[in-house]
């Protein structure tokens, strides 16, 4: 019967971990525009840092090189505008929903 | 034992359910919740309405939650406990219980006991419960990453744990109780299995297998929630990459496994247990690659999605196939009726995906074109178009048998020629894709930017080819070799010369890189390289990876150059292969607890000098009354001298030994180090990135929320 005992003071072992809940959850923040945005503004630094770091490397001309900076510069610079408009204004921010 | 190994599997079940069922019931209240908010700039819906009877769904949803998490977890430690109890039971020798008595015998050596855990189709399904809920449970643990999405994941995860439970409760229970007289031993463990790396290669296999459920619980969270951004990707790459590391590794255990125990001489044979660690392998390491289109660019969304998904599929799909005995292989250790369940839960996993993903495809939107074929992002793209097409066709290979049974009646098998006139080819254009890609550009490239980051490589891979030819045959192995000769010898000659390239191209990376630092810092250039890839690990760490795999494939070249002799061999008689000449100095018979053996001793002489001696063994298990052999191998990095006792002539007593001689073998043991020395590389974190370029000063001229997606 040894077995027995195990089996229940395991199961009561179990119940009490999977309800007994004092004190506050961690909830994390809700996902917002601002904070995709700020994660998509990381992800075009990123981009920028690779470019000049290839131009710098010797594979990308110079050419390519400023065009494609100049518009990663400008993909980035909308990123920051919509981020800074929604910090200003909070209450314009919109959430995601599934 | 038994019962306790019962009641704790069916506590497990238990615990699943109610993570899967709270958790599901938490999320649509939370999401029902949401919906109801509104979603006017006057009225934000970040911080939730908190007042009154609201307020009290609410906490209530997020215990709910949370009791969910943590039956998940429970559920882990339960798993563990029944698997605890069925090592015990094989190290007690208890064979009331019918798993262990199926699967082990008194005089099994410890370590295999151990691995009796996976060694039956009860067991190792039990093994897959234990890591799946192990993966579970450190996911369900760093929840704080981003709690309403792993709540999804961990809700998915607990979808899956509730069909291997299942079907560990009631069809192919690993506690069953033997009928009848207790036996005095047991049956004892496949003779095949008793090799000491099949007590790491499954649980590799199975670490890899198991492993990508976590990127496809997320994957169907983000779907399901419709994730804004790629942070997803973020969260679950480390996982991918663990999970293909351990499949890697398995893979090719169970390759080396293959050519050390089965004494055919090879490490590959297309068989369908094979194909099936393959192909997960395969479209995990397509996804590996696509998935950096997806966060850099965010381009290949829904591929990326479905990527994730047939990675998935197909991992169950190989399970299955291991497990079900559907299609014959050398390797379906166990067999039974557990195929139907198999067959509904991938019917099943496929709905579901299907369901979300055609409700929510709006939401996978790429948000930047193809620019130009000469781009990083198109040589992903083939890449990842070939190693679908390879992945394809090996499970059209693999399934022939039995589509052609349902169809014509009769079962038509397709050996290794099929899978060859496909598999040649697309590697080798993966190996120029693999040249390739690292030297362009995100975006596009020039044609003038092509031209001088190709030159040197190309030159270098080309007086490495005209070596090779030119080099006298009698250096062996490779060299001296005539692709004009036969097809398989162009085929080598292309594998190793663009091998050649990709290391040269990811030596041009390296020290390119290197320069840059080295200006920047004044350190020496091998320094700067080390700075370099400690700077961002991913990409360097992949390039090492990349270095493990062409010098896998120079190994698999080697192939076109095997020979074999087979010979009866009595005291004094010689054989020669190649270089090699080898004499039978002697031959007995041996006892051991566990099994009688046969061996020969072969004096092995090179080039008429003396260099040692090799001993082939046979041997036949007594509790399984099975017989295998113990080839003896003699690697170098030229060739292996690879031999196997193969039987004894009935009439004279004289043995049969088979002699191989496969070139290049040991350099694909040597890649696989080097692909897993640079997964752990691309594993480690990054060192602190340089400033970041300055774009605040056009921010004064930048319009408000151009930026695509997210919603």
């Amino acid at each position: 019967m040894t077995w027995l005992f195990v089996a229940v003071l395991f199961t009561v072992a179990t119940l009490f971990y999977v309800f007994y809940i004092p004190g506050r959850l961690f909830l994390g923040p809700e996902k917002t525009r601002a904070g995709y945005l700020r994660e998509r503004k990381d992800a075009v630094y990123e981009n920028l840092r690779d470019l000049n770091f290839e131009y710098q490397a010797g594979k990308v001309p110079e050419v390519d090189y400023q065009q494609m900076k100049s518009s990663l510069q400008d993909e980035a610079a909308a990123i920051l505008a919509e981020i800074a408009r929604l910090e200003n204004n909070p209450s314009s921010q919109k959430g995601f929903r599934s | 034992m038994a019962e306790l190994g019962s009641f704790t599997l069916l506590l497990a079940l238990a615990l699943s359910v109610y993570s899967f069922l709270a958790g599901l019931i938490a999320l649509s209240f939370q999401k029902q919740k949401l919906a109801t908010q509104p979603t006017s700039s006057k009225a934000p819906n970040l911080v939730p309405q908190s007042s009154g009877f609201g307020s009290l769904l609410r906490q209530s949803s997020e215990r709910l939650s949370e009791t969910a998490r943590r039956a998940g977890i429970a559920s882990f430690g339960a798993v563990l406990l029944a698997s605890i109890i069925l090592v015990v039971c094989a190290f007690q020798d208890n064979f009331s219980i019918a798993y262990i008595f199926h699967h082990s015998n008194r005089d099994l050596p410890g370590p295999y006991k151990f691995a009796v855990l996976w060694s039956g189709q009860e067991g190792s399904l039990l093994f897959w419960s234990l890591l799946l809920t192990g993966y579970a449970f450190v996911l369900r643990l760093r929840y704080k990453t981003d709690p309403r999405l792993f709540a999804y994941a961990s809700v998915a995860l607990a979808g899956v744990q509730i069909f291997f439970l299942s079907l560990l409760n009631f069809a192919a229970h690993p506690f069953a109780i033997m009928q009848g007289n207790l036996p005095a031993d047991g049956s004892g463990l496949n003779p095949l299995l008793q090799y000491p790396e099949m007590v790491i290669h499954p649980p590799m296999l199975y670490l890899g297998y198991v492993g990508f459920t976590v990127p496809f619980a997320f994957a169907l969270g983000a779907l399901i929630t419709k994730y804004p951004g790629e942070k997803w990707i973020h969260i679950t790459r480390r996982w991918t990459m663990v999970t293909w590391g351990f499949l890697t590794c398995g893979i090719f255990l169970g390759a080396h496994w293959a050519y050390s125990v089965l004494g055919w001489g090879g490490y590959w044979g297309w068989d369908p247990v094979e194909n099936a660690s393959l192909m997960p392998w395969l479209t995990g390491t397509a996804f590996l690659h696509s998935v950096m289109m997806q966060e850099k660019r965010g381009m290949l969304k829904v591929w990326n999605m479905w990527l994730v998904f047939a990675t998935f599929w197909l991992a169950i799909l190989g399970t299955f196939l291991t497990r079900s005995g559907i299609i014959s292989s050398v390797h379906a250790f166990a067999q039974s009726s557990i195929g139907d369940w198999f067959a509904w839960f991938l019917v099943l996993t496929l709905v579901v995906f299907l369901f979300f993903f055609v409700k929510n495809r709006k939401h996978l939107v790429s948000e930047h074109k193809l620019e130009s074929l000469a781009s990083r992002e198109s040589s992903f793209l083939f890449n990842n178009l070939l190693f679908v097409l390879l992945c394809f066709t090996v499970l059209w290979g693999t399934w022939f048998p039995k589509i052609s049974e349902l169809v014509q009646g009769n079962k038509v098998t397709v050996g290794a020629p099929f899978y060859n006139r496909v598999a040649i080819p697309v590697a080798l254009l993966l190996l120029i894709l693999t040249a390739v890609g690292p030297l362009l550009a995100w975006r596009k490239t020039s044609l003038e930017s092509l031209k001088r980051n190709f030159l040197w490589p190309t030159i270098g891979a080309v007086i490495v080819a005209i070596f090779l030819m030119i080099t006298p045959e009698s250096w062996g192995s490779v060299f001296g070799l005539k692709p004009w000769h036969d097809i398989s010898y162009f085929y080598s000659l292309m594998a190793i010369s663009l091998s050649v390239l990709v290391i040269l191209t990811v030596a041009s990376e390296f020290y390119r890189g290197g320069k840059v630092i080295s200006k920047h810092t004044g350190q020496g250039t091998f320094a700067s390289m080390v700075q370099l890839t400690h700077r961002n690990t991913r990409r360097y760490g992949g390039y090492i990876v990349h270095f493990g795999v062409v010098v896998v494939i120079i190994g698999l070249a080697g192939a076109a150059f095997n020979q074999d002799q087979e010979k009866e061999m009595g005291y004094g008689d010689r054989m020669s292969i190649g270089p090699y000449t080898l004499l039978c100095r002697s031959y007995t018979e041996d006892e051991s607890p566990n099994y009688f053996s046969q061996w020969a001793m072969i004096d092995v002489f090179k080039n008429g000098k003396a260099i040692g001696s090799m001993t082939p063994v046979r041997r036949f298990y007594k509790a399984s009354q099975q017989t295998s052999t113990i080839p003896d191998i003699r690697s170098t990095l030229n060739e292996d001298l690879y031999l196997v006792f193969e039987g004894v002539n009935q009439d004279n007593g004289h043995p049969i030994i088979k002699a191989h001689l496969n070139a290049l073998v040991m350099w694909i043991w040597m890649g696989v180090w080097i692909m897993l020395i640079g997964t752990g590389l691309a594993l480690v974190p990054n060192a602190q990135a340089p400033a970041r370029a300055p774009v605040t000063a056009r921010l004064e001229r930048a319009q408000p929320a151009p930026v695509v997606t997210g919603d």
